[in-house]
C-alpha cells in the first residue's frame, strides 16, 4: 500500500520528468549545417539513375552528380535583352576534345585522363559503352533510350529487332538472385554468342494455364516464338566467331522451351542483337569513344551533354544493385558533386567532389536542393532567405515580382500543351480536337493568368530555333469551332459526355484548366470535369493512357524541332495520346535521313503541319522560364533550356 | 496491472489485425493491382517487379506472407518511392513528427492548465473572459487557417521563425504553436471547470481553513482534482495532434510521417499508406494506454480494469 | 453527462392506451378507472415538461441564442442561395480584349456589374417554345428529328454557361430570382478571385456544399449510431458485448488516416466509373464514408443512456402492458435519448466540416466546378505571400467557415448546459 501510495505521490513529478526529457530530446537534434547553397527543386526526386530519369528535378540534381562527354555551359557572351545566354556543349565535361568525320556520322571523343570515379578509378571509353548498353538494353526499360536511336544499330537492339544470319547474344535463364536481395534488372544469367539462323514463329500452341500463373502472365513472358542460332565457342573470354558452332535452339516463351519435343528448345531471358558487333559504340582504347551513327545528326553534341548519356559505375550498379546504388552510402559518381545525403520530401544535399577532374574551380562546397512542392512555400521561403533559387512561384504574384531585380525570365524552349487521348470518343474525330483547339482563348490564358510574359502557342514546336519556321494551327474562333463540332455530329456539345481534364497538383495548371473547361463550356457546350494528381501518379496515368485530357509540358532537350516532334511519333515513349498517323512517321523519319539543313527543316515543318491538323495535343502557350536567384549568386543567366549547371556557381561575399 | 497491460496488448494486436486485413484486401480489390501503371514495362521486368512485391503468388498466400512480415515490423517496398522501403520512410519521417507532436503536446499542456486555472481563480475577471475568448477562438478556428495567420505575422511582419522546412528547432516552433493551440484551448476550458468544481469542495475550505495561501491550496490540492478531465482528454488529443500535424507538416513543409501519408495516399502508395495506418493505430493505442494508467496512477479512486 | 430524462415518457400517452386495450382483463376493472383518474388528474397539474424547461434555459443563454440565430440565417442563405441576386460563382472575369474590364484579383468594392442573362434566356426561351409547338404540331420522322434539335437546344441553355449543372429545382429559383430583380446584381463586395469570379457568390454557394457535407454526414452517422447504440443497450448480454467491443475496435483505429485510404481507394478511376454508374459522385462517397465512420461515439452514448432507461419503472410498465420491443425502443428508449443525441450532433456537424474542409485542403475533397469553403479558404491561402496579401480571398471563407464552426460549439454548449436537469432552476 505504501508502495503504491509512494507511485502515486511521484508520479506528477515524474509525468513531468518525461515531459522535460522528451523536450530534451527534441531539442537534441543536432541541427544541420547550413548549406553553402539552397534552391527549390520541385517534388520529391524519383530517382538519380540517369538512364531512369525524366523530370527537370532529376534533370539538375543529375548534371550535378555525374558528367556526359560535353557539357552544356553558357556561351562566353554578354547576355542579350532579355537577360538570356545561349548554352552549348563544351568540352568542359569527360571529353577533352572530340573530332567528326567529314560524311558527319563518326564522332571520336578522347576522354580527358583526370576524369575519375568517385571512388578514385579512372573513368574511360568502356564506362560509356557500358552504361549506353545498360541504357538500350530493353530490360532496364529506360524512357530516354530513343535518345541513343542515332547511333547504328541502337534501334534495334533496344526493341530486340532480329534479323537472321545477324550475330546475337543470348542470355540464359540461369540468373541467380542478386546477393543483396536486390532486384538488378541488367543481366547476369550466362551469356552466349552465336550467329542466327532461323527465326519460327509458334503463333498457335495449346496452352494449359501453367500452375502457378494465370494466363495473362505467361502470354507476357515473351514472344512465342523459337530461335536457332549457331553458337559459336567462347575462349579465354573472347568469342570466336570464325570458328564453326554448334546449333541449338531457344526461346523466351516458357512453354515453348518446355512443351516442344524431338529437340532442346532452352528457355533464354533474351536474345538480342550482339551489342559489341551490331551497335556501333566502339572503345579502340580506354581514351577513345567511336560512336557511328544512321544520319548526319547536327544535335549529336547536345544529345552527349544531355542527361541520359551520361555514364554509370559498373562496379557500383553490379554490386548494389538497382535502385540500391543509387543511395548515397553506395553511389560513385562523377560529377562535381557527390551525394552526401536523400532524405525523403525534404532535401538531397549535394557536397563537392574531390575526385572531379575540375575541382579546383567549383566553388560552392555543399547544396541542398530542396523539394518544395508548393509555389507559395517555395516563394516564402526565398523571400525570408532560406533559398538561394527559387524555380516556381505563384501566379497572381508575378506582375509584383516582375518588378524586382532578383526575378529572371525569359523565353524558353518549352510549350505548354493539353494532351487528348484519341482512343476516347469523341476524341477520337479530329473535327472536335480541332474545334477544341479552335475554342480555347489562348491569349487570356498567357495574358491574365500565367501574365509573366508566355506567348499563345498557335504550334507545338516554339519560336526561337533558327532557321525554323513553325506549323500554325489557327486563332481563337469559337463561330469556327462550333461549326466543327456540329460537322462532326455534336451540336451544341451535345452527346459529348463529360470531359476529364487530368493535370499535376498545382495552382496554376488548375487555375488555366478551369479557364479552359469555362472556354469549353461557353463556346462549344462541353461540360468538363477537373482531377489534380500527384506528379507522380499523373506520369503513370499518362503512360498508361487513361486519361481524355491531360495537361502536358514538353521542354526542348536540345534546341532542335526534332525534340518535340519526334516524341509523337507511332508508339513513340512520350507519345501517351495513342495517335498514329503514318505519314507522320515517314516524314519524321525523313528528316533523320535528310542530310541537307534547309531540306531537313522544311521536312520537319512538314511534319508538325500534320500534327497540326491532326491535332492530337493541343498546344496551349510558349513558356517563360521564372527563376528569382539571389543577387548574390553569381554565374547564374537565364537561358532558353532553362539549364543551369550548379558547379560554375558562386556566391559573391 | 500486469493483468490490465496484457489485456490492452490483446485488444491492440486485435485491432491491427483488422486494420491490416481490411486494408489489405481493399487494397488488392484495386483493378489491376498498384502497377497498373507499369503496363508498358517489358514483361520480364513485370515478373520481377512482381516478384518484388510478391503479387505472382495466390492472395491467401500473399496476405499470409505480408501478416508474417508485418508481424516482425517489415512493411515492404514503398510502391512509389521505388528507392526506400515503407520502413525507411516511417523512419525518416518518425523523429520528424515526434518532436512536432511532442512540442506541441507540452505547449498544450502548459498553456492550457497555466490559463486554466488563473481563469477558474480569478473567476470573472478581466482575464478569465480573455482566455475563455482566447480558448473558444483556437478550437473553432481551423489550424491551417491560423497556421496562414501565424506565417502572416511571425515570418512576414515580424520574421523571428522560417518560412518552412526541416533542420533545426526554429522551424518546428511556429508549426508546434499552430498544431498545439486548439488543444491548448481545450485543456484551458477542461482545468476551468475541474477547477471551479473543486474549489467548491469541503476539503479546499478545511484546507483554507488550515491557513494555506491560494497558491499553496490551489497546487497541492485542488491541481490534483482538478486535472483528471484533462488527463483524460490526453488520449484525445493524442489522436487530434496525429491528425493535426497532416496539414501542418503540409503548410510548414516538415518531411513527417504526416506528410509521407498524404503524398501515399494522394499518390496511391498503398504499401506505404497501410504501413503509416498501421502505425498510427500503434501510436495511437500505446498513448491511450497510458494515458489509462496515468490515470489511475492519479486519482487513487480509479483501477485499471 | 445527461441525467436520464425519465419524466419525459410518463405523460397520459400511455394512458389512453391502456384503457382502449381490449386485451385486457376487466377484472381490475375498478383499479383502472382510479388509475384514469389519477392520470387525469396528473395531467391537469403537470408543469413545464422537460423539454419547455430546456427552452426556456436556452433562451436565456444569449450566446447560444446568437449562434442559433447566425445559423439558421447561414442555412436559410445557403438554400436560398440561387433566389439571391448574385453573381455567377463559376463565370470567369478575364478576357483577352483589351477593351472589356478585367476583373482578375479586384478588392472588394461597391462598383456596379453587369449581369446579362435575362435577354439571353428570353431569347432561349422562345426558341425553345418554338420548337416545342413544332414539335407538337409535327409528325414521324420529322417529330424524332425536331425532338433531337430540342434537345441539341436544351444544351445552350444559358444557365448552363454560368451555373455548375443546375438542377431543377435550382433553374425554377434562379428564374424566380430573375423575375425578382432581373439583371441587377450584388457587386463584388468580397473581391473578386484570381480569375474574375465573384467571392462572395463562391462563398455562398460553397456554404451549400459545406453544410450539406456537415448535416448530411451526420445525419448518416446519426442514424447508424442510434441505431447501433440502442440495440446493443436494449438487448443488452452478450450481444452489447460484442457490439461494445466491435465499436471499441473500430474506435481505436486513427480513422482519419482510414478515411483518406479509403477516399483513395474509392477515387481510383475504375472504381468510381464504376460507382458512377450507380450516380454516385465523389460528395457522396464523402457523406457516405464520413458518415460511416463518425457514428461510433453515437452509438456509445445512446448505448449508455438506454442501459440506463431500460431498467426504469416506465419500461417495466409498458413492457407489462405487452408493447413490443421493437415499440418500447422507438416510442420510450429513443425520446428520451434525443437530448443527448442533439447535443452530440451539434458537436458532429463541426467536426464533419472541419474534416471536410481538411482534405479539400489536401486536395481530396471536392474539386472545381464545385466549391466549398475548404477549397476556397485553401485558394486564398496560395496567395497569401510576402509580396503581396489578397487578403479578401481567405478572409471571407474562413471568416463563414470559423463563424459556423464557433456557432455550432456555442450551441452545443449551449444545448448541453440546458438539457442537463441538474442546471434546472440554476442559472
Amino acid at each position: 500500500m505504501s508502495i503504491s501510495y509512494q507511485v502515486r505521490r511521484f508520479f506528477p513529478l515524474f509525468l513531468v520528468a518525461t515531459c522535460i526529457l522528451a523536450v530534451a530530446w527534441v531539442i537534441s537534434f543536432g541541427t544541420l549545417p547550413k548549406a553553402d547553397f539552397a534552391f527549390a527543386n520541385g517534388d520529391q526526386i524519383k530517382t538519380v539513375d540517369p538512364a531512369k530519369a525524366t523530370g527537370a528535378p532529376e534533370g539538375r540534381i543529375i548534371n550535378a552528380l555525374f558528367e556526359g562527354l560535353l557539357r552544356q555551359l553558357p556561351v562566353d557572351q554578354p547576355p542579350d535583352q532579355t537577360g538570356s545566354i545561349p548554352l552549348k556543349p563544351t568540352t568542359r565535361g569527360v571529353a577533352e576534345s572530340y573530332t567528326v568525320s567529314e560524311d558527319g556520322l563518326t564522332y571520336t571523343f578522347l576522354l580527358r585522363e583526370t576524369a575519375a570515379w568517385s571512388n578514385g578509378r579512372r573513368l574511360t571509353a568502356d564506362d560509356f559503352v557500358w552504361s549506353w548498353r545498360r541504357t538500350l538494353h530493353p530490360e532496364t526499360g529506360s524512357k530516354y533510350s530513343y535518345q541513343l536511336y542515332y547511333i547504328q544499330g541502337a534501334q534495334a537492339y533496344n526493341e530486340s529487332r532480329l534479323e537472321v544470319d545477324q550475330p546475337v547474344e543470348i542470355e540464359l535463364d540461369d540468373r541467380r538472385p542478386h546477393p543483396s536481395g536486390q532486384n538488378q534488372l541488367f543481366p547476369r544469367g550466362t551469356m552466349l554468342y552465336g550467329l542466327l539462323r532461323e527465326i519460327r514463329d509458334v503463333a498457335t500452341v495449346t496452352t494449359s494455364d501453367s500452375a502457378q500463373g494465370g494466363t495473362e502472365e505467361t502470354t507476357a513472358s515473351g514472344p512465342r516464338q523459337i530461335y536457332v542460332v549457331d553458337v559459336k565457342p567462347t575462349e579465354n573470354g573472347r568469342v570466336q566467331w570464325n570458328v564453326p558452332g554448334r546449333l541449338q535452339a531457344f526461346s523466351p516463351h516458357p512453354e515453348l522451351a518446355k512443351t516442344t519435343a524431338g529437340e532442346a528448345v532452352q528457355r533464354v531471358h533474351h536474345v538480342l542483337p550482339d551489342f559489341s558487333r551490331t551497335v556501333h559504340i566502339r572503345a579502340p582504347n580506354p581514351q577513345t569513344l567511336v560512336v557511328t551513327l544512321n544520319n548526319r545528326t547536327p544535335f549529336f553534341p547536345d544529345l552527349v551533354a544531355f542527361y541520359p548519356l551520361y555514364p554509370v559505375c559498373r562496379e557500383c550498379v553490379e554490386t548494389h544493385g538497382t535502385p540500391a546504388w543509387t543511395l548515397p552510402e553506395n553511389l560513385v559518381s562523377n560529377g562535381p558533386y557527390q551525394l552526401e545525403f536523400r532524405r525523403i520530401r525534404d532535401r538531397v544535399r549535394l557536397k563537392k567532389s574531390q575526385t572531379y577532374w575540375d575541382a579546383a574551380n567549383v566553388e560552392l562546397e555543399t547544396i541542398d536542393a530542396m523539394a518544395v512542392k508548393s509555389e507559395t512555400t517555395s516563394l516564402n521561403m526565398f523571400m525570408n532567405g532560406q533559398l538561394d533559387w527559387a524555380t516556381t512561384v505563384p501566379n497572381p504574384v508575378i506582375p509584383e515580382l516582375m518588378k524586382r531585380n532578383d526575378f529572371l525570365s525569359a523565353p524558353m524552349l518549352t510549350v505548354y500543351f493539353y494532351r487528348l487521348n484519341v482512343d476516347r470518343p469523341p476524341l477520337d474525330k479530329a473535327f472536335v480536337r480541332e474545334a477544341l483547339n479552335l475554342a480555347i482563348d489562348k491569349r487570356r490564358i498567357v495574358e491574365k493568368v500565367t501574365s509573366a510574359g508566355q506567348q499563345p502557342a498557335q504550334s507545338f514546336v516554339p519560336p526561337g530555333i533558327r532557321g525554323y519556321r513553325s506549323a500554325f494551327c489557327g486563332e481563337y474562333n469559337p463561330a469556327r469551332a462550333r461549326k466543327l463540332l456540329a460537322e462532326a455530329g455534336f451540336p451544341n456539345g451535345s452527346g459529348i459526355p463529360k470531359i476529364q481534364i487530368v493535370y499535376n497538383t498545382s495552382e496554376a495548371h488548375r487555375d488555366i484548366a478551369q479557364v479552359i473547361s469555362e472556354d469549353w463550356n461557353v463556346n462549344l457546350g462541353i461540360q468538363t470535369e477537373l482531377r489534380n494528381l500527384e506528379w507522380g501518379t499523373f506520369l503513370d496515368t499518362l503512360s498508361e493512357g487513361d486519361y481524355m485530357v491531360a495537361r502536358s509540358g514538353w521542354i526542348g532537350d536540345y534546341p532542335d524541332p526534332n525534340t518535340f516532334l519526334d516524341m509523337f511519333v507511332t508508339d513513340g515513349a512520350n507519345n501517351e495520346t495513342n495517335w498514329s498517323n503514318v505519314r507522320y512517321d515517314e516524314l519524321i523519319q525523313a528528316a533523320q535521313a535528310e542530310t541537307d539543313p534547309a531540306a531537313r527543316m522544311e521536312i520537319l515543318h512538314q511534319a508538325e503541319r500534320v500534327l497540326m491538323q491532326e491535332l492530337p495535343i493541343v498546344p496551349i502557350y510558349f513558356y517563360v522560364s521564372i527563376n528569382m536567384v539571389n543577387p548574390q549568386i553569381k554565374g547564374f543567366s537565364a537561358n532558353i533550356q532553362d539549364i543551369h549547371p550548379l558547379h560554375i556557381l558562386s556566391r559573391q561575399k | 496491472m500486469i493483468g490490465f497491460l496484457l489485456k490492452r496488448l490483446g485488444w491492440m494486436a486485435l485491432t491491427l489485425w483488422v486494420v491490416f486485413t481490411t486494408s489489405f484486401f481493399l487494397m488488392r480489390a484495386v483493378p489491376g493491382g498498384p502497377f497498373d501503371s507499369e503496363k508498358k514495362l517489358p514483361a520480364a521486368i513485370k515478373r520481377n517487379i512482381e516478384k518484388r512485391y510478391q503479387m505472382d503468388r495466390p492472395l491467401i498466400q500473399q496476405y499470409w506472407n505480408h501478416l508474417w512480415a508485418t508481424m516482425r515490423c517489415d512493411f515492404g517496398p514503398s510502391y512509389k518511392l521505388e528507392d526506400y522501403t515503407v520502413n525507411d520512410v516511417i523512419a525518416q519521417g518518425f523523429p520528424v513528427s515526434a518532436s512536432l507532436g511532442i512540442l506541441a503536446m507540452t505547449f498544450a499542456l502548459s498553456l492550457g492548465l497555466v490559463s486554466g486555472v488563473v481563469s477558474a481563480v480569478l473567476r470573472n475577471s478581466v482575464y478569465d473572459v480573455g482566455f475563455m475568448v482566447a480558448a473558444t477562438i483556437g478550437i473553432a478556428v481551423p489550424n491551417f487557417v491560423l497556421a496562414s495567420l501565424m506565417i502572416v505575422l511571425f515570418v512576414f511582419f515580424w520574421p523571428v521563425f522560417p518560412a518552412a522546412g526541416w533542420g533545426e528547432l526554429r522551424q518546428i516552433i511556429l508549426p508546434a504553436l499552430c498544431l498545439g493551440a486548439p488543444f491548448a484551448g481545450y485543456i484551458s476550458r477542461l482545468t476551468r471547470t475541474g477547477m471551479l468544481e473543486v474549489l467548491g469542495l469541503d476539503y479546499i475550505r478545511t484546507a483554507y481553513a488550515k491557513g494555506l495561501t491560494t497558491r499553496e491550496v490551489v497546487i497541492r490540492h485542488a491541481l490534483r482534482g482538478a486535472i483528471l478531465p484533462v488527463v483524460s482528454y490526453l488520449g484525445p488529443a493524442t489522436a487530434g495532434i496525429l491528425t493535426g500535424s497532416l496539414v501542418l507538416e503540409q503548410i510548414f513543409a516538415l518531411p513527417g510521417m504526416g506528410s509521407h501519408f498524404i503524398e501515399a495516399a494522394t499518390q496511391r502508395d498503398y504499401t506505404l499508406a497501410m504501413g503509416m495506418v498501421m502505425v498510427y493505430t500503434f501510436l495511437l493505442f500505446v498513448m491511450n494506454t497510458l494515458v489509462d494508467l496515468s490515470y489511475s496512477m492519479i486519482d487513487p479512486r480509479v483501477e485499471v480494469e | 453527462m445527461v441525467a436520464p430524462d425519465s419524466h419525459h415518457d410518463q405523460t397520459p400517452a400511455g394512458a389512453p392506451r391502456l384503457t382502449g386495450n381490449p386485451a385486457q382483463p376487466t377484472r381490475k376493472i375498478r383499479d383502472l378507472d382510479a388509475y384514469v383518474g389519477y392520470i387525469e388528474e396528473a395531467s391537469r397539474q403537470q408543469g413545464i415538461s422537460h423539454w419547455q424547461d430546456a427552452r426556456r434555459r436556452l433562451k436565456k443563454n444569449p450566446v447560444a441564442m446568437v449562434s442559433l440565430c447566425y445559423l439558421v440565417g447561414v442555412s436559410v442563405v445557403a438554400l436560398l442561395t440561387p433566389l439571391l441576386p448574385l453573381q455567377s460563382p463559376q463565370s470567369i472575369g478575364i478576357s483577352s480584349s483589351p477593351q472589356s474590364q478585367d476583373r482578375k484579383l479586384q478588392a472588394p468594392s461597391w462598383e456596379k456589374v453587369n449581369f446579362d442573362l435575362e435577354k439571353p434566356l428570353a431569347v432561349y426561351d422562345q426558341r425553345i417554345a418554338r420548337l416545342r409547338q413544332q414539335i407538337a404540331e409535327s409528325r414521324g420522322a420529322e417529330q424524332t428529328e425536331l425532338q433531337q434539335q430540342l434537345q441539341v437546344l436544351e444544351k445552350s441553355h444559358p444557365f448552363l454557361k454560368l451555373w455548375n449543372e443546375p438542377g431543377v429545382i435550382t433553374r425554377g429559383m434562379i428564374r424566380c430570382r430573375l423575375a425578382l430583380f432581373g439583371d441587377k446584381c450584388i457587386p463584388s463586395i468580397c473581391g473578386t478571385d484570381i480569375l474574375g469570379r465573384d467571392v462572395l457568390s463562391r462563398v455562398l454557394w460553397g456554404s451549400r456544399v459545406s453544410l450539406a457535407v456537415g448535416l448530411v454526414a451526420t445525419l448518416v452517422s446519426l442514424m447508424i449510431g442510434v441505431t447501433y447504440g440502442a440495440i446493443s443497450g436494449y438487448l443488452g448480454g452478450w450481444v452489447d458485448a460484442l457490439m461494445m467491443r466491435i465499436v471499441d475496435v473500430i474506435y481505436s483505429v486513427p480513422f482519419i488516416f482510414v478515411v483518406i485510404f479509403l477516399i483513395t481507394i474509392l477515387n481510383e478511376d475504375s472504381i468510381r466509373s464504376r460507382l458512377d454508374k450507380y450516380g454516385v459522385d465523389q460528395i457522396m462517397i464523402f457523406f457516405l464514408v464520413i458518415g460511416a465512420l463518425y457514428w461510433l461515439t453515437m452509438a456509445r452514448v445512446v448505448r449508455g443512456q438506454v442501459l440506463s432507461l431500460k431498467n426504469e419503472a416506465f419500461i417495466d410498465a409498458a413492457r407489462t402492458i405487452g408493447a413490443s420491443r421493437w415499440r418500447i425502443i422507438q416510442r420510450h428508449l429513443l425520446p428520451n435519448v434525443m437530448g443527448i443525441v442533439i447535443v452530440y450532433l451539434t458537436l458532429t456537424i463541426p467536426a464533419v466540416m472541419r474534416f471536410e474542409a481538411f482534405l479539400s485542403f489536401l486536395g481530396l475533397g471536392v474539386s472545381p466546378p464545385d466549391v466549398s469553403w475548404g477549397l476556397l479558404v485553401n485558394e486564398g491561402l496560395t496567395v497569401i505571400t510576402p509580396v503581396k496579401i489578397y487578403y479578401w480571398l481567405v478572409t471571407f471563407s474562413g471568416l463563414a467557415l470559423a463563424l459556423t464552426l464557433f456557432a455550432l460549439s456555442f450551441l452545443g454548449d449551449g444545448l448541453r448546459d440546458a438539457l442537463d436537469p441538474r442546471m434546472k432552476n440554476r442559472d
